[in-house]
């Protein structure tokens, strides 16, 4: 038996594990690592089935190209001549901005930087986006103007010496179980714990504090719970005078958030909040942590710049044991971001937009650079619709099951010209491309993954990959190749160097100094150590910048056509649209199918009862599913996970847009809800 | 009979049976890991922790291919092993564990599988001061072929079974009065663990523990599975069906009864559906139900649950839990 170390492939909390192999080619099992920093020798129900799926039958094993409507195999040359052809056509004839490229926070960060490369250099736009467009958005817009980076500015390990943990909009167990669980641990020790979640998730049985607000009223909560440290006098001055700046904007701000009316907005109790001011204003260390609850709204930028206010009001950041730590889902969207898979900006968040960096990056490559900042992915379906955007180029993402308004996406999908697909199993999505190629699994290349705590660390390869499927780096050296670019990297490790000598924060990062451990950044340069902690003497703009939000509701909400609030996320046995989980055994059994969680109360009154079938029906579209009758979700909400394809929580969705960060506005919506 | 080996001794003993056996030893990982390994992939890692992965997955492992079902139905069996497996580095109570299994899977219909992959196999503890930083491991005393007591520096052979008599034909004896020290050791330290065990045992079978403790205990529960996965006395299976090229490749994959879809039925109703049911199931399996079973606990204090249990709710820490609460 052979023993692999390296990351495991779902969530950003980064856990490593030995994928155990019988020495011929077949994984048996799994193992975590013992001496892992976040990990611990722990994993959660997933990281123990990492392996379940690899060697799934349906694996795509060769390159399709559709000839008269069928997807049919092909050799490798003819597939990517055909994408390389016909990419060039539509940008002849369309402009360079009529081509998207979405890429994916599965893959590792080489890949990441060598799609963005492509698209800027290889193809000259700047339309690249990936799904962290759908889930930290709107962290980077906000912490990048109030503190000068999106990143978490803390690490896990600064759970052990807290004295209180706030989580909002995180159901940290389920979604991030290596961390929920060391939250629990500091609970046990004598740390004290507030969940402001409308569910009543895992982590609340323990709270000292459950806040059930109505979703989409962060912002008023915070704003109240801010008014009130002010009122109690319970603000860190010394810290507010020395370290941050606009505060008397803020103090404006928040005279109109009294307990009264946070209370009306919210549906708490005054008291309520009272008391979360009380304990967040006289906690000598807390840490904020949050994640899709905060930033899944059309008013997901001002949700998070509350949180950060909050932080600076109360003086915890830059220290052990506090910080702003929005807690990143795939296991690679840190990275991805950080590689800069994102329309405006290029790794390291330096900006398309300003010339220097341009050059910079035009000197290294080749080839100059276009300079105005690409569309959003959630923008490129409207441009599809309307014709401006004439080709995608999917790698490993799924839009179709995954992004809000399921129907506005196939609809946009469909218009296409032309549309490539790169996965490891086929997808709804890949069901729709003109070409299909084969992608190998983490578990059979060389890379790195950066987790939610800036940590880069290796994935390896434990096994080769099925048929003809390829590296994604090799499909993408491959691509540039074909663009006139140089590409022939030797593996990953030399993309890294590239990567490292283009990126401040990653300066000094390279495959010998992450054989035996892992580096946070910034890194910059090769002996420096990392970074666990953000922001110690200084935030990394100078200032800690309060930024005043004012409350804004959910764009839809109940009404007596559509008299229940939707909100939608995942549960702790699948991941996403279920490619890997529904294929992994032990998993999909656990949770076979799509259901809806629906109070009692409400229950009764629409005549359902449990495990029935019901219709679930928004403005945007309709599904049937199971009925799970809880009181997990609050009277007036119901729940839905979107795993599942034959239940699509986003054929309801709201593909309402946040202003700045174009995220959707995935948990909030309107729906009616009927026995079948 | 008692031989006494030192380093040069112990590598040649080990290096014999490399050609005759598939041998694992205990080797760490560049991250820390100490697992069994194939002999000579690494350097051998003979003090430490217990060895991370359950040792009686070498019996029964995680993901195991039984047969090919063809389309018209033809069977062909998976891979009968072919030479023999040895264990060498395996504590006491990872002897007892396998011991432990050993009995189950004998048990009417006696295991085909687990039989031949344990018939044969060669089992040689290391006991003594073989713990970390030479901490004292309790002895052994049987369950195994060949027992090797860690000194201070050597090892003292003591067989087992006419096997381990033939594996340590022709070396120099050992002193008995350091064999006694050992057992002194041992009878010194008596086992404060298996007296905890014992008495949480004894309100768990006595129904004294409420239901309220055993929510509590579920809320903490994060239904990784990682206990059962990580117990050697865990012998819950599920089959999995793959269907590739016409064919249907069966295999038998370990099980977790902290998943809720373990005892759901087809018509979703669970007689175990909260965490609270199943953790109580758990533990009341262990330290109950196996006693009236098989007359011993399930538990055999390997610790490994309580070291995986991202929350704390192994059965040590449990048991502890249940005799500081509930005892007199």
């Amino acid at each position: 038996m052979t023993a692999t170390l390296t990351t495991c492939p779902y969530c950003g909390t980064g856990c490593m594990l030995y994928l155990l192999s019988d020495g011929q080619g077949r994984l048996v099992g799994v193992e975590p690592s013992s001496g892992h920093p976040v990990g611990r020798g722990q994993l959660c129900v997933k990281g123990w089935n990492a392996h379940a799926f690899v060697h799934h039958p349906d694996r795509l094993r060769t390159p399709l190209i559709r000839r008269r409507g069928t997807l049919v195999p092909a050799g490798w040359d003819e597939a990517l001549n055909l994408i390389h052809e016909r990419f060039r056509q539509i940008a002849a004839a369309h402009g360079p901005d009529s081509l998207v490229f979405l890429s994916s926070a599965k893959v590792g960060n080489e890949e990441n930087y060598l799609l963005m490369k492509l698209a800027r250099a290889g193809y000259g736009t700047n339309n690249i986006d990936h799904c962290a467009r759908l889930c930290h958005s709107s962290t980077v817009t906000g912490l990048v103007e109030t503190l000068g980076s999106g990143a978490m500015t803390n690490t896990v390990a600064c759970l052990d010496e807290t004295d209180l943990v706030l989580v909002i909009g995180s159901n940290t167990t389920e979604q991030h179980p290596l961390i929920g669980s060391r939250i629990l641990q500091a609970v046990q020790r004598g740390c004290r714990l507030i969940v402001a979640d409308g569910r009543r998730i895992k982590l609340s049985r323990h709270a000292d504090l459950h806040l059930r607000h109505r979703n989409g009223t962060d912002v008023a909560l915070l704003n109240g719970i801010m008014q009130q440290i002010l009122e109690l006098g319970l603000e860190d001055r010394a810290f507010v005078d020395a370290r941050t700046e606009n505060f008397s904007a803020l103090q404006q701000s928040l005279a109109a958030f009294k307990p009264d009316r946070v209370a009306a907005i919210t549906g708490l109790q005054a008291d309520e909040i009272i008391a979360a001011a009380r304990m967040l204003g006289s906690a000598k260390r807390a840490m904020l942590f949050y994640a899709m609850g905060i930033t899944q709204h059309s008013h997901g930028v001002d949700n998070v710049r509350a949180v950060s206010n909050l932080a600076l009001l109360t003086g915890n950041l830059g220290r052990p044991g506090t910080g702003v730590n929005p807690l990143r889902g795939q296991n690679n969207v840190q990275g991805a971001c950080d590689m800069g898979a994102l329309p405006d900006v290029l790794t390291g968040y330096q900006k398309v937009a300003e010339p220097a960096v341009r050059e910079q990056f035009a000197a290294t490559w080749g080839r100059p650079l276009p300079e105005r900042p690409g569309l959003m992915a959630t923008h490129a379906y409207d441009a599809a619709l309307a014709g401006r955007v004439r080709a995608f180029f999917i790698l490993g993402e799924n839009p179709l099951l995954s992004e809000a308004n399921q129907a506005h996406v196939a609809k946009a999908l469909a218009k296409l010209d032309f549309l490539v697909a790169v996965d490891i199993f086929p997808t709804e999505t890949s069901a729709l491309a003109d070409v299909v190629l084969p992608a190998a699994c983490y578990a059979e290349k060389e890379g790195t993954f950066t987790s939610t705590e800036r940590r880069v660390q290796r994935f390896r390869r434990a096994l080769a990959p099925p048929g003809e499927a390829r590296a994604d780096w090799e499909i993408l050296s491959a691509m540039l190749e074909r663009c006139g670019l140089p590409a022939g990297y030797a593996g990953p490790a030399q993309i890294m160097d590239e990567i490292a000598a283009v990126t401040p924060s990653y300066g000094g990062i390279s495959y010998p100094r992450l054989e035996e451990s892992s580096l946070q950044w910034p890194c910059p340069d090769r002996f420096h150590p990392g970074t666990s902690i953000l922001h110690r003497q200084s935030c990394t703009r100078g200032k800690g910048h309060f930024s005043p939000v004012d409350y804004r509701p959910a764009r839809e909400l109940p009404d007596a056509a559509y008299p229940l609030l939707l909100n939608t996320g995942r549960t702790g046995t699948h991941w996403h649209t279920g490619t890997m989980t529904r294929r992994s055994h032990l998993l999909d059994r656990e949770e076979p199918s799509a259901f809806v969680e629906i109070h009692p109360e409400d229950a009764l009154q629409h005549a359902i009862h449990d495990r029935q079938q019901v219709s679930v029906e928004s403005r945007r579209g309709r599904v049937e599913v199971m009925a799970t009758v809880t009181d997990r979700v609050p009277p007036g909400q119901v729940f839905m996970p979107f795993h599942f394809v034959e239940g699509a929580a986003n054929a309801l969705t709201n593909n309402a847009l946040d202003p700045e960060s174009g995220i959707p506005e995935f948990k909030v919506c309107a729906v009616r809800i009927a026995p079948c | 009979m008692l031989k006494r080996l030192d380093r040069s001794a112990l590598e040649k003993l080990l290096a014999a049976l490399a050609t005759e056996f598939r041998l694992l030893t205990p080797q760490r990982l560049a991250d820390g890991t100490r697992l069994l390994r194939p002999h000579g992939e690494g350097a051998l890692a003979l003090q430490g922790e217990p060895v991370q992965r359950k040792p009686t997955e070498a019996f029964f492992p995680q993901h195991d291919p039984l047969m090919w079902i063809g389309a018209q139905g033809e069977v062909t069996a998976c891979d009968p092993p072919v030479n023999p497996l040895a264990l060498f580095g395996l504590n006491a109570a990872d002897l007892a564990c396998i011991a432990f299994t050993d009995r189950f899977f004998a048990a009417p219909p006696a295991d085909d599988h687990y039989q031949a992959r344990r018939q044969g196999a060669l089992l040689i503890g290391l006991t003594g001061h073989a713990g970390p930083g030479g901490e004292f491991l309790p002895l052994a005393e049987g369950l195994c072929d060949l027992e090797l007591l860690a000194l201070r520096q050597d090892w003292l052979g003591v067989p087992w079974t006419a096997r381990g008599e033939d594996l340590l034909a022709g070396l120099p004896d050992g002193d008995w009065a350091e064999l006694e020290n050992l057992q002194e050791t041992g009878r010194a330290r008596g086992n404060p663990l298996q007296e905890l065990l014992e008495s949480a045992a004894g309100l768990v079978a006595s129904e004294s523990v409420p239901d309220d403790f055993w929510r509590e205990i579920g809320d903490r529960c994060i239904l990784c599975s990682g206990c059962n996965l990580v117990c050697p006395t865990c012998t819950c299976f599920c089959v999995e069906d793959r269907h590739e090229q016409g064919a249907t490749l069966r295999s038998r994959v370990w099980d977790s009864c902290q998943f809720d879809a373990f005892m759901r039925e087809a018509s979703g109703h669970n007689p175990l559906g909260s965490e609270a049911l199943r953790t109580r199931r758990r533990i009341h399996h262990k330290l109950a139900a196996d006693v009236t079973r098989w007359g011993e606990f399930g538990c055999l204090l390997c610790g490994r649950c309580d070291r995986v249990c991202p929350t704390g709710i192994g059965i040590q820490a449990v048991a502890a839990k249940i005799l500081a609460r509930f005892g007199s």
